[in-house]
């Protein structure tokens, strides 16, 4: 500026003054600029206005051109300052904008981590991989416990969940100082209080559909009891009435007796496998264990067989006693038998094996039938399942599920195998246990 | 003389079908078993019967298959043996085409009095225009009722369903077919109309509504209106 004084008047120097007045309003802030705004006056009059090196005025016209001067500096200087004020504050506006996209977009991520999860413990790794890769930390994880349990290295945090309490473990190598961390704890509280919400209803709806199963279940079987029943009273009703007609002949009447004989009894015998079933449904079979011989039960069991087949016996000698209830052993293997023979064409035989194996006692029942198609084999020891052919009104149903429920009660299990072409076996086998001392 | 009507009974059951052939003949008429659908259609084609007494649960099939194909080419009347206790059950038989219906174990007299009905409402052909049922007589060409010589007033839509029971005499109707019939097809779920009217009906026809004598209720699948004296 001292350059040009020759050639410029003061007061239009004191425009160059101005311009750093604007500078340091730019950079520095309002109280700068005043600052520079005074100092320039100061010099300009110092340097300047005549008497020159001194801070006095001789003109009266330079005093009002310093003046001047000097509001222009302050207006000039606070207007920048005010603008500089602006565009930081838009700034740091914007900042706090991205973090608040950055948290959102955090809250979000968690959000589906939640939908997507199939559990709670799934969901709350999912929202922690997340986490990390939203914060660009090394690792994240989301525990529900009461006392923190941080590891080295991780900052916790608390997540105010109202359900479970709950903390969320961050490791400190991310981009997220702990503060921008905690904004987004209470949002990730309120997400965990969805999953532990939602786990609550699925359980329930589970429970309501095992319900429901269940109550298909017993209807299912109720239909199936009264169509059973009824059917073989409306065979004794009907041969009630039509022995009353008046004109029948003597072979007629004797028929319509056995069908009342029959029915009745097939009546009575169904009406005792409700009972047995019932009782094995209650677990109130209550079997009366003693030591009993497997040989001796298959064989009185097979005594009772009626139709025309032959057992054929291959029982291992020596087979060690089992503890269980004989009478109730033998009602399974008399069935078992009994069911060989109804599946099998007449005449062929039915084969009853017995061996001892490593602690076991298996013993087999085999028919040579057209064995059972495999869609059934699941289902063959529900009650009432019948496989379709094989008579419908020869048996009750319940055979195979009272066989299944002696056994278990005495401590067997029963399985079906089915031959690769025919024939069928169904394999039941005890646990042996410590013989008495008589027979070691 | 007139050849004694053919009943052809449908039913895998051989203890009941046995019983039954004894007491349908007692009762005038003559029969014919079959044990599976299979057979019972072959029959049906070959030789229809004058009815048919059909159980609902058969080894190759439903009953209710069974009525339908008939209905594909006769209106021979159907008798539907039911030991499945559920209402749904007879209403599918009964939509399907069957006539009637009774479940298992029965009585001898339900099934007669039944089988009756079905075979007096195929013989009568066009029918006539008045019918006379206890101590009601109906006209229906002058859509008139009198009771024990008494005019009784219906409306409209009272007279209408008194009709339709009436035409179909000891017969059980589905209520479909009534409201069918008296309101329209698009009427088919609409049946507390039934419930509404029927009431109105009963308060003016029978002597103790609450006990009715006349206009019966099969609870869930329809009504039937019959000849006290006639059971």
């Amino acid at each position: 500026v001292a350059a040009l004084q020759s050639s410029a008047p003061a007061a239009g120097l004191g425009i160059l003054y101005l311009l750093a007045v604007l500078a340091v309003a730019v950079r520095r802030g309002q109280v700068a600029a005043l600052a520079t705004a005074v100092l320039s006056v100061l010099v300009l009059n110092y340097l300047f206005i005549t008497p020159r090196h001194r801070l006095s005025i001789a003109h009266s016209q330079d005093v009002v051109e310093l003046t001047v001067l000097l509001i222009a500096a302050v207006v000039v200087g606070r207007l920048a300052a005010t603008g500089r004020e602006k565009a930081a504050e838009a700034e740091s506006r914007a900042g706090l904008a991205t973090a608040r996209e950055r948290e959102a977009n955090l809250i979000a991520q968690a959000a589906s981590a939640v939908l997507a999860g199939e559990n709670v413990q799934m969901q709350l790794e999912n929202i922690g991989k997340r986490i990390a890769l939203a914060t660009g930390a090394g690792h994240a994880r989301v525990v529900l416990e009461p006392v923190p349990s941080p590891a080295s290295g991780e900052m916790a945090v608390r997540l105010p969940a109202r359900s479970r309490p709950a903390w969320l473990y961050v490791s400190r190598d991310g981009d997220w100082p702990q503060e921008d961390i905690e904004r987004v704890a209470e949002p990730l509280g309120k997400l965990i209080d969805v999953a532990v919400e939602r786990e609550v209803v699925s359980e329930r709806a589970a429970e309501t559909e095992a319900a429901r199963r269940t109550e298909v279940a017993r209807t299912a079987l109720l239909h199936a009891i009264s169509h059973d029943l009824r059917s073989p009273l409306t065979a004794i009703t009907t041969a009630a009435s039509a022995l009353r007609a008046p004109a029948i002949t003597e072979a007629e009447r004797s028929e319509l007796i056995d069908v009342i004989d029959a029915e009745g009894s097939r009546l009575a015998r169904l009406v005792g496998d409700l009972l047995d079933l019932s009782r094995i449904q209650a677990g109130a079979v209550s079997p009366q264990p003693d030591w009993c011989d497997l040989h001796d039960v298959v064989t009185s069991a097979a005594a009772q067989l009626e139709a025309d087949h032959r057992v054929e016996f291959s029982l291992a000698p020596g087979l060690p006693l089992i503890r269980a209830d004989a009478a109730q052993l033998e009602r399974v293997f008399a069935n078992l038998i009994e069911n060989a023979a109804k599946f099998s064409p007449a005449g062929s035989p039915i084969e009853i094996a017995a061996a001892a194996g490593t602690g076991r006692i298996t013993v087999r029942v085999t028919d040579h039938g057209r064995g059972i198609p495999k869609r059934y084999r699941s289902r063959i020891f529900e009650p009432f399942f019948r496989g379709g052919e094989g008579g419908g009104a020869a048996g009750s149903g319940l055979g195979l599920a009272i066989c299944r429920g002696f056994v278990e009660a005495n401590g067997g299990r029963i399985a079906l195998q089915s031959g690769r072409s025919s024939g069928t076996s169904f394999v039941v086998t005890f646990p042996v246990a410590e013989q008495p001392a008589a027979v070691q | 003389v007139t050849k004694a009507p053919r009943i052809l009974v449908v039913d895998d059951e051989p203890h009941i079908v046995r019983g039954l052939k004894i007491i349908l003949r007692t009762a005038g008429y003559a029969v014919e078993a079959a044990e599976t659908k299979a057979e019972a259609l072959a029959l049906l084609a070959a030789r229809p019967p004058d009815a048919v007494v059909l159980d609902l649960v058969l080894p190759d099939g439903q009953g209710v298959d069974v009525c339908r194909e008939v209905r594909s080419w006769s209106g021979l009347p159907i008798v539907v043996l039911s030991a499945v206790g559920d209402e749904r059950e007879k209403v599918r038989a009964l939509d399907a085409g069957a006539d009637d219906y009774v479940t298992k174990p029965f009585g001898t007299d339900e099934l007669l009095a039944r089988l009756r009905a079905v075979l007096r409402r195929s013989g009568e052909s066009g029918g006539s225009s008045k019918l006379t049922l206890g101590e009601l007589d109906i006209d229906f060409a002058d859509r008139r009722l009198h009771r024990s010589g008494r005019e009784v007033h219906l409306t409209p839509i009272e007279f209408d369903l008194v009709r339709v029971l009436a035409q179909n005499q000891g017969r059980l109707v589905t209520h479909r077919t009534l409201l069918r019939e008296v309101w329209g097809p698009e009427y088919d779920d609409a049946t507390h109309y039934l419930r509404v009217h029927v009431a109105h009906i009963r308060a003016k026809l029978e002597s103790d509504p609450s006990r009715p004598q006349y206009l019966l209720t099969e609870p869930g699948v329809g009504y039937r209106l019959r000849d006290p004296a006639a059971r």
